[in-house]
């Protein structure tokens, strides 16, 4: 493995060329320190049509859209994306083609050779000179590395960037896979990493929907001993973790494990014995980092681990209920969480469409209405992930369960829920804002949804 | 020729009104849910106007999603406001 | 039969329209304190216009209007041919009574009143308050009074015993409903304590001042599980035996034991706690 003490040199070294494809993880998010250099020297020595794999754009990766602007990245393959970048793609798109992938789908696409990336560029820790890395340990620890063990594994050439050089003690990416190591001052901010959205909510419509989730899980009886969770970093989601682990504390019951990101509500019910295991692809605070290095129960894996659909032993194989938001849903249940109705990029998949195949009771919790505009759409903007895959919405103004759930709706019969069909929420919603009018936009396609297995889901529009 | 009168907000869910004197009437309304309620909210004030016995006055919406209630709520009190300032 | 009174500022529309997604049994919106006086012109067309178009459902719907009295001939004049359930009279004295009827008659103004007895004068009234026709419930304003009487409200709410204690004893007098002041911070720990009092002195519903309050006003002041459960017996023994005096779990149940259980069964009902229909008479 050569090591390099600056980024230049390290360019050097590097077969450079036009239509270069490279990956970057996005565990940093918005402190990520990596990314943005990269890019501007990538573009400084004049590499054009470069094929930007990030797992994640988040809105402080400037580089990313000057670049775009530019003409230097033509494509991209993503999970997720919002703020700046995604507003610009929205409206301007790309040189070439938007890809969203899930992050199950991802590496899977990685393992079958479907993303082929030249360059892996990996924010590190912690490194020895062995080129094992650990996301735990250094003074930018971020904890699970998960979204980039495919990139190490897959990738023709393995970049590690590192401001810390040293032995270490818990690796997630085994020794042996990266080829050169860039030892910087600072690979970013971890600190910024938990950027401010992890609070439960105070908003009381988000708190009445949590409780109305409670609630109907009670009824369904679905929270019984050796019970597995996965719920979301929204707001929402997080008081929906809260509640369950107070229900599971209330009831003597224990969880077999919480899987996905994961917070200090999840450490929480880790070290109070409400829940066995801890899986973690991802942390989103500092307490979620700390734990998966001191708690033998809290556990890394790798996103092939985690969602892989061709991996029989995922993770989420074995998850029983799944908390997921959405921007719209329509009368089919399918879910978009991509675009809103305006075909503005606000997100994507992530694990979205990975977790609502794979679990046994996918809800969706979301209010149903805001600013006069209605969750419940005809038909979704963009499909993020299927309407088979999902059994139940949650609203402060009803619930409606997807009718392939016979025994749900059995369940729910003679209590006091106020569950309804989805047409007739809808029509509820319509009540209160009037009917809209629909506008059919002349549609110049910028890209495309990719499901988990590799197939074309739906096409990606510019926002005229 | 009196004032323009200003009521409302743009807080989301709520709606800002300019009424004021121009010939000829302008009607604009300005609204995050452009594609769903454009028209509709143009009709729901050339409406109101008429009811009001104004309906020479021009309005200006600047609407970050309000419903019907709130937006004639908005609208009537405009037109109460302007009567009491041209008598008073 | 509510338990809980969530206050609705009646100038923020997206307030309004989340009014009934939280469960209160009753919502008062308010014209008069938490609207600035600049606004409250706005205020009252907002109530008017949200009160005409907008569904309800099973809460029911009250309006604070000002006790100052020329915007409370305004609130009464705009608010005159809207349906809803009934004013809330701020300030309560024998003295804005006069006024406020003086005004609703002229008017031909014709709903009944909850009062809210928020100074000293109006606990020397009291009795007399609580026995007017149109009123059908009073509020106690504990910030007010506390503040009236320099002194401050606590959790463990000394200060408010008298004050709590003889509100409830006037409702009781008159059988008309007693509501306790609002708990004014956002902790629910706090809020929970409060509530123990108002359950202490036999309050029959609470002021909200924030949607999140609301689950724990209607959980402490509905009937436990426990008594709801042992109601159902009481009424199942009863409609089997046909008699009006039996033995349950070593208890002698007769008529009060049985008018209670037919109480809380229909409180259990209101409040959606039942899903059997209620059966039997007495």
């Amino acid at each position: 493995m050569d090591i390099y003490e600056d980024l230049e040199s390290l360019l050097d070294a590097l077969p450079l060329k036009d239509g270069l494809r490279i990956s970057f993880h996005h565990h940093l998010r918005d402190g990520d320190g990596v990314i943005n250099p990269v890019l501007f020297a990538l573009k400084k020595r004049g590499v054009k049509d470069i094929h930007l794999y990030a797992s994640s754009i988040f809105p402080n990766y400037k580089a990313v859209q000057d670049l775009i602007e530019s003409g230097h990245i033509k494509n991209i393959t993503t999970n997720y994306l919002n703020g700046p970048v995604a507003k610009y793609i929205s409206e301007h798109g790309l040189k070439g083609t938007l890809k969203m992938q899930s992050h199950g789908g991802r590496a899977r696409a990685f393992k079958e050779k479907e993303n082929t990336v030249d360059i892996a560029f990996i924010a590190a820790p912690a490194i020895n000179r062995d080129g094992a890395i650990s996301g735990c340990e250094g003074k930018n620890a971020f904890g699970s590395i998960g979204y980039a063990c495919e990139d190490a594994a897959y990738a023709t050439l393995k970049v590690a960037i590192t401001d810390n050089l040293m032995p270490i003690k818990y690796p997630q990416i085994k020794k042996g896979l990266i080829n050169h190591l860039l030892h910087v001052d600072s690979i970013g901010d971890v600190t910024r990493m938990a950027s401010g959205t992890l609070m439960i909510t105070k908003d009381p419509v988000g708190l009445k929907i949590a409780r109305t989730t409670m609630a109907f899980l009670d009824t369904v009886k679905a929270i019984k001993n050796d019970v597995s969770f996965q719920s979301g970093a929204g707001g929402t989601s997080l008081s929906i973790t809260k509640m369950f682990n107070d229900y599971l504390k209330a009831h003597h019951l224990q969880a077999s494990f919480y899987s996905g990101g994961i917070t200090k509500l999840h450490v929480d019910a880790l070290e109070n014995g409400l829940v066995r295991d801890l899986y973690d692809v991802q942390c989103f605070d500092l307490i979620a980092v700390k734990s998966l290095m001191k708690n033998t129960h809290h556990h890394f894996m790798s996103a092939n681990d985690y969602a892989n659909p061709n991996t029989p032993g995922r993770i989420i194989r074995n998850l029983d209920i799944v908390i997921l938001g959405a921007s719209e849903i329509d009368l089919n249940f399918n879910v978009n969480v991509t675009t809103d109705s305006n075909n503005r990029l606000i997100g994507g998949s992530g694990g979205h469409s990975d977790t609502a195949e794979d679990a046994k009771l996918t809800i969706i919790v979301s209010p149903l209405i805001r600013a006069r505009t209605v969750l419940i759409k005809d038909r979704v903007n963009t499909c993020t992930t299927k309407g088979m895959y999902v059994d139940v919405l949650v609203t402060e103004r009803g619930i409606a369960i997807n009718p392939r759930r016979k025994d749900l709706l059995k369940a729910v019969e003679g209590s006091t829920l106020d569950v309804l069909s989805i047409e007739k929420l809808q029509k509820k919603a319509y009540t209160l804002t009037g009917v809209p009018s629909h506008s059919d936009h002349k549609k110049t396609p910028i890209g495309m949804v990719e499901d988990r297995h590799g197939h074309v889901q739906d096409t990606l529009y510019k926002k005229e | 020729m009196t004032n323009p009168v200003i009521t409302g907000s743009l807080e989301s869910s709520d709606c800002l009104i300019t009424l004021y004197e121009s010939e000829p009437q302008v009607i604009e309304v300005d609204t995050v849910v452009h594609d769903a309620f454009h028209a509709h909210i143009l009709t729901l004030i050339k409406d109101v106007l008429k009811s009001h016995a104004v309906d020479h006055m021009s309005v200006r919406v600047q609407d970050k999603g309000a419903l019907d209630y709130a937006i004639k709520a908005r609208l009537i009190a405009a037109i109460e406001r302007y009567k009491d300032d041209s008598n008073g | 039969m509510a338990r809980s009174y969530l206050f609705i500022p009646a100038n923020e529309p997206r307030m309004l329209q989340n009014a009934y997604v939280f469960d209160a049994d009753a919502i008062i919106l308010d014209l008069e304190d938490s609207v600035a006086i600049e606004e409250k012109h706005e205020a009252r067309h907002l109530a008017k216009n949200f009160l005409q178009s907008h569904p309800r459902g099973s809460a029911q719907t009250y309006v604070r209007i000002n006790a100052q009295k020329d915007w409370l001939e305004k609130d009464l004049i705009l608010l005159k041919d809207t349906k809803f359930d009934g004013i809330v009279l701020p300030k309560l004295t024998l003295e804005m009574w006069a006024l406020y009827e003086r005004k609703a008659k002229a008017l031909a103004f014709d709903k009944p009143v909850i009062g809210i007895v928020e100074t000293p004068d109006a606990f020397f009234e009291l009795d007399q308050l609580a026995s007017k026709k149109k009123i059908l419930g009073l509020i106690l304003g504990g910030e007010d009074l506390v503040s009236s009487l320099q002194s401050e409200r606590t959790l463990e709410g000394r200060e408010l015993i008298y004050g709590r204690s003889m509100l409830k004893m006037a409702c009781a007098k008159h059988e008309i409903l007693a509501i306790d002041t609002p708990w004014t911070t956002l902790d629910i720990a706090h809020l929970q304590k409060d509530l123990q009092h108002s359950l202490t002195h036999g309050f029959d519903g609470k002021c909200a001042i924030h949607p999140n309050q609301v689950p724990s006003i209607n959980e402490t002041l509905s009937p436990t599980k426990a008594r709801i459960n042992f109601a159902l017996r009481v009424m199942k023994q009863f409609e089997a035996t046909k008699s009006m005096r039996f033995s349950l779990d070593g208890q002698m149940i007769d008529k009060p034991v049985l008018e209670r259980a037919k109480a809380t069964l229909e409180k259990a009902k209101f409040y959606g706690l039942l899903k059997e229909e209620l059966h039997g008479h007495l």
